[in-house]
């Protein structure tokens, strides 16, 4: 079907040209990286105040992961005006959008995998057992974080000041995504039962279905304004 | 054509909201901050809540109807509708302040202080904070068309995200802080409900008389805009 | 002057179009009929509207005021089915600079629904005279090679109706020739093209009728009243 198929090229394009120049996913990564240097020099690390503070280190990171790799992914479609090419495009707006958002969620979600070896690293932290869940509650996370910061990218992106535009829009309507997620990570990390914690989960999930929904739909204004 | 009947309706029908809305926060304020008993727990601090609870709920009012002709915006792309939202929001951003504020002031004497992460408190401050970035967003946008579309999907969006956003703060309150002082299942005394009900509709109705007064504000800015445009193409021609 | 009419039907029908931005009225009650087949050239002073007309027509503008229709078809009520028959080649080059020139023309035509062959391509690639760099990366591209890889676009997309905007600039003496010969198989092929020029030579040789747009109001010429005129504007 052509949705599906545009859906595809966007992403196939947007992977291709990261596979080539990894421009987003090296500055995700390296911020992210000294993201958690300042939090170490911040904080004792004595293993008490760790094992509270652990979920915010890691989901402030993140949320700077974001603001860096969200912030910059609609870039490369307005250096060659490819938005305009998008606006007279006879596609369903859409499924540009999902295009976008897939590759996001990717990039974002590859950062992610390759941070949390570092906190155990860094942070001497035990979550072997405690993976499963944890990737899940990144992933859960991660998709509603990348799903209004995939809009917000494509509404600033053509704003002056968009640096400061983007997190400024993002953060406040972000809120419910890192409190579902600091506290879910943080009864995973102190291995407190699945069902604890999980509330926090369904939240997430119920954020994720609403903005990846209403931002899917509402995409069509962006380009058609 | 649709621009000029729609602000001469409210032209024509203004004043009257703004009458009532005078009368009704007169005698509310009267009843309110004179005549009522003072409560039996809080004493004398309680008729801040005359004020702070109209404006609280005038603040989601006006957060509706932002809401409510972002959507109309992006269904017509009336230029006055989005004259609208812009007042709205404008609006919108007063009254959450003003909520903020006496809820702050109440909060001094009742939980002894100025900020706590009150799950409605915590969902108004980044209610204000959407409201600033809105605000920006619209001071950011040169094009016409582009600053009214791209506004109206953030307030889309903002309003969406509120329930869930009381939500989530509500959740994540209730596991860290028990709450000190229920504001909640109280019941309200006779000669306090009075002041309660006029100060409610009488700020209510103030706000729709600011938000007719400031759309044709706004709108008249714009024909002034346009205006001057088509002189300064008659000196070129 | 006459050619040959496939139908009765106007690719492009303006009627009464104006445009503002903030203060300044850039087109006043502009109208233009333009026939399939037909290659109609736009000049006029920097700032005269030409680009916002051709923008508006690629429905990337909505006009303040007045309507227009593209194959017969609303612009402003049916913009998807408008966007399937016309293209733009503008100011942008719509390309990825991390991608091929292959993969660019790849991706530009899959998205719209149709997966050019290899062969295609390339015949596409050889007719504007790039076929030599079809896996060097854009990034990596003249002004001049970009535009010719949107003329190759728009051989295969073979859209009802074309829009250039300056369709001259940036291309060398052969490049300009090129684009000649492409636009006569554009016209041959029934595709009507709008462009804006402020070459007159090159014009005379594809254009069938030329407007000059000037201070927001048009004014239209034959192509040997324009050659013959001492200054258009």
């Amino acid at each position: 079907m052509h949705f599906f198929s545009v859906i595809r090229w966007i992403a196939w394009k947007d992977l291709l040209s990261e596979y080539r120049n990894r421009e987003n996913i090296s500055s995700m990564f390296f911020f992210a990286l000294n993201v958690i240097l300042i939090f170490s020099f911040s904080f004792s690390l004595d293993p008490v105040t760790i094992k509270e503070i652990m979920p915010g280190i890691i989901w402030v990171a993140f949320g700077f992961t974001a603001i860096i790799g969200l912030g910059k992914s609609f870039l490369i479609e307005v250096n060659n005006d490819c938005m305009e090419y998008f606006q007279t495009l006879p596609v369903p707006k859409g499924a540009i959008y999902l295009g976008k958002f897939l590759g996001n969620l990717l990039f974002m979600l590859t950062v992610e995998v390759i941070l949390f070896p570092l906190f155990v690293l860094f942070f001497n932290l035990d979550i072997l057992d405690q993976l499963l869940p944890l990737l899940l509650i990144s992933a859960v996370a991660t998709i509603g974080l990348s799903a209004l910061g995939t809009l917000f990218s494509a509404l600033t992106v053509q704003v002056r000041a968009r640096e400061v535009m983007f997190p400024i829009l993002l953060l406040p309507l972000s809120v419910p995504i890192f409190i579902g997620a600091v506290e879910a990570t943080r009864g995973a990390l102190s291995g407190d039962a699945f069902s604890m914690y999980s509330h926090w989960i369904e939240l997430l999930l119920v954020f994720d279905v609403i903005f990846v929904i209403v931002s899917f739909w509402i995409f069509e204004f962006i380009l058609d304004y | 054509m649709v621009a000029t009947h729609f602000i001469g309706k409210l032209r024509k029908f203004e004043k009257w909201f703004g009458i009532v809305a005078g009368v009704l926060i007169a005698v509310g304020l009267y009843t309110g901050l004179v005549t009522s008993s003072p409560d039996y727990y809080q004493g004398e601090v309680v008729r801040i809540m005359y004020i702070h609870v109209p404006f609280a709920q005038t603040a989601m009012l006006a957060y509706s109807s932002l809401f409510l002709c972002s959507i109309w915006y992006l269904w017509k792309r009336e230029s006055v509708v989005d004259n609208a939202c812009h007042a709205a929001a404008g609006l919108s951003l007063f009254f959450t302040a003003g909520g903020l504020l006496t809820g702050s002031i109440w909060g001094k004497p009742t939980w002894n202080a100025w900020w706590v992460w009150d799950p409605r408190l915590t969902s108004f401050a980044i209610m204000f904070l959407t409201l600033v970035g809105y605000l920006m967003l619209r001071t950011f946008l040169d094009d016409k068309e582009k600053r009214a579309t791209f506004s109206a999907i953030l307030a889309i969006i903002g309003f969406i995200d509120l329930p869930i956003i009381h939500f989530s703060v509500e959740w994540w309150r209730s596991l860290h802080q028990p709450l000190s002082v229920s504001t909640r299942g109280v019941s309200i005394a006779p000669d306090m409900l009075i002041p309660f009900t006029l100060m409610s509709f009488g700020v209510g109705l103030l706000f729709t008389y600011m938000l007719m007064v400031r759309t044709q504000m706004l709108y008249l800015e714009h024909l002034l805009e346009a205006k001057q445009g088509r002189l300064l193409n008659e000196g070129q021609g | 002057m006459r050619f040959s009419q496939l139908s009765d039907m106007n690719a492009i029908l303006g009627s009464s179009l104006s445009k503002s931005f903030q203060h300044y009225q850039v087109l006043k009650e502009v109208s233009v009929e333009i026939q399939q087949g037909e290659c109609y050239a736009l000049f006029g002073p920097n700032g005269a509207g030409k680009t916002t007309l051709l923008r508006i027509f690629a429905t990337l503008h909505r006009p303040t005021s007045g309507r227009f229709e593209i194959m017969g078809m609303d612009g402003s009520r049916d913009r998807v089915k408008v966007r399937n028959t016309i293209y733009l080649i503008g100011h942008g080059s719509y390309l990825y600079d991390d991608l091929s020139v292959k993969e660019n023309i790849q991706f530009a035509i899959g998205i719209r629904g149709w997966n050019p062959t290899d062969g295609e391509i390339k015949k596409a690639l050889d007719q504007v005279g790039i076929g030599r760099f079809s896996r060097l990366r854009s990034r990596y591209l003249s002004a001049g090679m970009k535009k010719r890889l949107s003329i190759a676009k728009a051989l295969l997309i073979r859209p009802k109706v074309l829009f250039l905007d300056e369709g001259y600039a940036s291309l060398d003496e052969r490049g300009v020739d090129m684009m000649n010969e492409c636009i006569r198989t554009f016209t041959k092929a029934g595709t009507a093209v709008l462009m804006t020029t402020h070459d007159r030579g090159p014009t005379a040789e594809v254009a069938h009728r030329v407007g000059v747009l000037n201070r927001s109001a048009l004014t239209e010429m034959t192509v040997k009243e324009m050659v013959a005129a001492d200054a258009l504007f």
